[in-house]
């Protein structure tokens, strides 16, 4: 064997071996310099010293979204902002000066923004100014000689037409902000920078993938001052480099209507409180408004400090859309599922009729009715066209809480809908388990009279409102709202169609929603019924009042006039309806914060918006179905009158007869 | 300890390696320093001087590093080696996460970089089977097996971090050290149609997305999507523009390298060559291949295999390091993303390279002293 200084030594060819490969990798590299240094050295050292290659992004347009009759709603607008490449800057303080009387800036300011951007790489742009005129934009285009280093940046702004209507609906998008960044990167699989836009509500957020398009890129070679000079094509040195062409984002056609939209809007004027409408026999949603709002625009076109402080100290918070962002008690709109539920319990029966009075007493407690006096002699139809209290506490008495919640729960309410649309909140109707869970103790019967009114923790959500009715005129079929008709691409072809979709049907008899809906037809169309007044013409408008107490009250506050009340401590004030009643073929809820009341704050919105849509879909019908109306009308006039007459003839006959006696007495 | 033992040692001990670095170090600063004294950002601007203090901290580790007799590395192979796979392993579910991926471990304000220190734990494990179970003969493919495996585990472990550099270093000093020993030329070829073969498996299913991209574009350009195919284009146009003398320091007139996000770090070859020109590139090179000279000259002047191995492994970090980015910034190779030794800034890189010339050293010193 041989010693192991022998062994090492014996690897000697090996080492030599690795210092000839060794030598051989380095004159490779010797070479490769030799051909970049020596060979195109000089075309390379013209490159670096005249030209700068830069790489440009070329956004995508952000796809375009459209109502249900091709109506653009949102779209992309160029806008323009004022730049200065600090690299490019030569000559600061003429330059400067020149754009401070250009732009209108004092030249302090733009140092303070320079500064500001002191830290970050001197060929990136610094923001000037946004949003600058055309006349502006010229100026500094034919100036730009003297002015080196400054620019004008073009950006895409997003533009909603009807500004405030339905915002909350669309959303807005805003740059991507630095703790979304890794969030987003991870959900989306996609290389967002700040920067970036991205949908920050409503259809931006939810269908972000599809409208965002993606970027592309050219490589250009730009002068000394940063200008363009040419985009690259190709040469030796740039041969394969290849310019990428963005894909813009695909379009949205909503199952929104832009004139209901419209009126529902307008209907809420100088209101706190949101309108839906949907179409009863797909789910489809016409609109979805909520007040107060605000305009998107100006979110994309970079909020300006004194418009974000009037968002965020408006204490109704106009970022919230009310209509399926905020719980509401759904007061006596509730009540309908309550008479269903006893009706399908078998605690009574329609025609059966309760004496109502002015209170109920259970236990210790009493419950009040609305109305003073009370209603007397109630049946099913009464119950709802007058709205008693009295009434739906004597039968929610005789029900389990558990089998009341579970009809309210077969008509969507206590439960996300689903819509496609971000941050929903679920609604709650209560069970015995829930409140155990929930607080630890035993459900009590008083509680079944308040759910019963729609009440204590009963809370839904405007949308859910409306699905439930929808579901009720449409023979129990609980719809998943629709919102989006389909997306397309700017060529024309669809990519994907969306279709009603009936999450379940309630398990209730068809005479039971017979009755329910002849009760609610009468709170809009008989005369003493609780939305007489608010009935419109040519709709043929069935629906449910609703007052929600917004905190509990002393009887005496309950029976004071609520518009003395401070403004926060009014009811909210509901209205739930369809129309028209033979074949209903529109749900709208309206809910009104701190409207006082039902009929007169909520009902006239519904009323509007489906006289709208009558006209506009139905107008046939709705021409027939006013005549109808107005003749009806004078039918119900003339008998009334007769009716008076016929009382003042009594009671004249009366009069003159006690006159003859009192004469006879004098006599 | 007298005096004239102490005079004796210092005569005795070779600074030959320190010293080389020193100097190589000294370019790179300087390089460092002109590549960021322009910068804006203050932070950026003294990076030099926080280079400076890491050199100085890792040549003093491995100075102290050097006072260990190499018999020691040799006793505790396993160890190392086997601590270092847990750490690896460690690092994948418990690692600190930074541009996408799990590599550092965070031992209260330290941060460690196991991947880093694998590239020697591997030499110390193949040099202690190697003197134990081959040290004579040829190497065949029987007796790459086992090394293989103890190679390719922590190799894909660091891949899956992910961190295709650093792996497929490991593999590269691991086929240096196996070639050393004696690799039969038959066994090598069918280890490059193997490698080949199960390289385009792994491409296909191993990889990320960004590896393959950097991948793509090294093999067509037009294939980018994220413009890593302009990083190498501004490379070599920097390097170009310095023509034969450079454009002298502090000079990189290249503005558009500010496009090079790491342009401290992997790119300071180019901006050396902007600034030192051709002339400068030999001067370099001209340094760095002494250094692998001085090191094979060792490597077959000690008299235990062990250690010879040992020198080949470090040499083999050296190299690979410093060829494989020299080519990928003048776009020979992908931008595989690992620094030149001893220019490119981090601390991490130059406490790995600290360590190694204190290793060499104490092999050095080991001929002659005790």
């Amino acid at each position: 064997m041989f010693s192991e200084e022998e062994v090492v030594r014996s690897h000697k060819d090996r080492a030599d071996i690795i210092i000839t490969l060794v030598t051989l990798c380095f004159g490779i590299v010797l070479i490769r310099l030799c051909y970049l240094q020596i060979y195109q050295g000089d075309m390379l050292y013209e490159y670096s010293v005249k030209n700068r290659l830069r790489k440009e992004v070329i956004s995508a347009s952000r796809g375009m979204i459209f109502s249900r009759n091709n109506q653009l709603l949102v779209h992309n607008v160029p806008r323009f902002d004022a730049i200065i490449i600090p690299q490019y800057l030569s000559n600061k303080k003429q330059t400067l000066t020149k754009l401070s009387e250009i732009l209108d800036i004092s030249v302090k300011d733009i140092k303070k923004i320079l500064k500001k951007y002191r830290a970050q790489a001197r060929y990136r742009p610094v923001l000037i100014k946004k949003n600058i005129s055309k006349k502006e934009v010229a100026i500094i285009e034919t100036e730009n000689e003297k002015m080196p280093g400054v620019s004008v940046q073009t950006f895409i702004s997003r533009e909603y037409k009807d500004k405030e209507v339905g915002s909350h609906l669309l959303g807005y998008i805003s740059e991507i902000s630095r703790d979304q960044l890794p969030r987003y990167r991870k959900r989306d699989n996609y290389n967002y920078k700040l920067g970036d836009f991205i949908g920050q509500s409503g259809i931006e957020e939810e269908f972000d993938f599809f409208l965002r398009g993606e970027d592309g890129y050219q490589f250009m070679e730009v002068d000394a001052r940063g200008r363009m000079k040419r985009v690259i094509s190709s040469n030796n040195l740039f041969a394969g480099i290849e310019n990428k062409a963005s894909i813009p984002g695909k379009n949205i056609r909503l199952t929104i209507d832009r004139d209901l939209q419209n009126v529902a809007y307008k209907a809420l004027e100088e209101k706190v409180g949101s309108v839906v409408a949907l179409k009863v026999d797909t789910g489809e949603v016409l609109s979805m408004v909520s007040r107060p709002s605000f305009d998107p625009t100006q979110f994309s076109r970079g909020l300006t400090a004194e418009y974000w402080n009037s968002l965020t100290s408006n204490e109704n918070n106009p970022l919230r859309d009310r209509a399926i962002q905020e719980h509401y008690a759904p007061g006596s709109t509730y009540k309908t599922f309550t008479a269903i539920a006893a009706l399908e319990e078998g605690v009574v029966k329609p025609n059966e009729i309760i004496k109502c009075g002015p209170t109920f007493r259970l236990g210790r407690r009493v419950f009040n009715d609305w109305k003073r006096s009370g209603h007397g002699d109630t049946d099913v139809y009464k119950s709802l066209r007058r709205s008693v209290d009295v009434y739906y506490y004597k039968v929610s008495k005789m029900m389990h809480i558990n089998d009341m919640s579970k009809y309210a729960r077969m008509f969507g309410l206590g439960s996300k809908t689903e819509i496609d649309l971000p941050r929903e909140i679920p609604g709650l109707i209560p069970t015995a388990e829930w409140k155990k869970k929930r607080f630890g103790k035993e459900w009590q019967l008083g509680e079944n009279l308040v759910c019963a009114i729609g009440q204590g923790y009963v809370l839904t959500t405007p949308l859910q409102l409306a699905i439930s009715y929808a579901a009720i005129a449409n023979g129990g079929r609980v719809f998943r709202p629709q919102i989006i008709k389909e997306i397309f691409t700017n060529s024309g072809e669809v990519l994907k169609t969306f279709t009603p979709e009936e999450v379940s049907k309630a398990n209730v008899s068809e005479k039971t929603l017979e009755h329910v809906k002849k009760g609610l037809y009468q709170v809009v169309n008989a005369r003493k019924g609780t939305a007489w007044w608010y009935r419109g013409r040519g709709i043929r408008m069935a629906g449910k009042t609703g007052t929600a107490q917004v905190r509990s009250m002393t009887q005496t506050e309950l029976f004071s006039k609520c518009k003395d009340m401070p403004y926060k401590s009014r009811h909210h004030g509901l209205f739930v309806g369809f129309a028209p009643f033979d074949d209903p073929k529109i749900a709208v809820a309206a809910v009104v914060e701190h409207g006082c009341s039902g009929s007169s704050a909520a009902a006239p919105i519904v009323r509007d918006v489906i006289t709208k849509y009558m006209k506009k879909y139905h107008p046939e019908l709705h021409k027939k179905y006013a005549e109808e109306d107005r003749i009806a009308y004078l039918q119900l006039i003339k008998k009334e009158r007769a009716k008076k007459e016929a009382l003042e003839k009594k009671k004249k006959a009366e009069q003159e007869a006690n006159a003859e006696t009192e004469d006879s007495d004098g006599l | 300890m007298d005096f004239s033992t102490l005079k004796d040692f210092f005569k005795r001990y070779d600074f030959s390696f320190f010293l080389l670095c020193t100097v190589i170090f000294f370019f790179g600063v300087i390089n460092l320093y002109s590549a960021t004294h322009s910068s804006l950002s203050t932070q950026h601007a003294s990076l030099y001087k926080v280079q400076i203090v890491k050199y100085v901290f890792s040549i003093a580790l491995g100075f102290g590093l050097s006072f260990i007799q190499p018999k020691t590395y040799f006793r505790f192979a396993w160890l190392i080696y086997g601590f270092n796979v847990f750490l690896l392993i460690l690092v994948l579910f418990v690692g600190d996460k930074g541009m996408g991926a799990r590599r550092w471990l965070l031992i209260g304000p330290v941060r460690i970089q196991p991947s880093e220190l694998m590239k020697l734990s591997i030499i110390f494990v193949l040099a202690r089977y190697y003197k134990k179970y081959n040290s004579d003969g040829d190497t065949g493919i029987r007796q790459m097996i086992f090394p293989a495996f103890l190679a390719f585990i922590p190799a894909l472990l660091t891949i899956v971090e992910p961190d295709l550099g650093t792996g497929v270093l490991i593999l590269l000093i691991f086929f240096t050290i196996a070639f050393y020993r004696k690799l039969r030329w038959k066994t090598l070829g069918v280890l490059a149609v193997v490698g080949l073969l199960s390289g385009a498996v792994m491409y296909e299913f191993g990889l990320k997305d960004y590896q393959k991209r950097r991948i793509k574009t090294f093999l067509n350009p037009s294939a980018d999507a994220r413009g890593s195919g302009y990083n190498a284009i501004q490379s070599k146009i920097a390097i170009g523009s310095g023509k034969f003398w450079g454009k002298g320091f502090k000079n990189s007139s290249q503005a558009s390298l500010n496009y090079l996000p790491e342009n401290h770090t992997d790119f300071v070859f180019s901006i050396f060559n902007e600034e030192h020109g051709f002339f400068g590139a030999i001067l370099t090179i001209g340094l760095y291949l002494f250094l692998f000279f001085r090191f094979i000259r060792l490597a077959t002047s000690v008299s235990r295999i062990f250690d010879s191995i040992v020198v080949i492994g470090i040499m083999s970090i050296f190299f690979w390091h410093t060829f494989i980015n020299m080519s990928m910034v003048m776009g020979l190779m992908p931008v595989v993303g690992l620094p030149l030794p001893l220019m490119s800034y981090g601390g991490s890189s130059l406490l790995t390279f600290g360590i190694c010339i204190g290793v060499t050293t104490s092999i050095s010193n080991a001929r002659n002293m005790f």
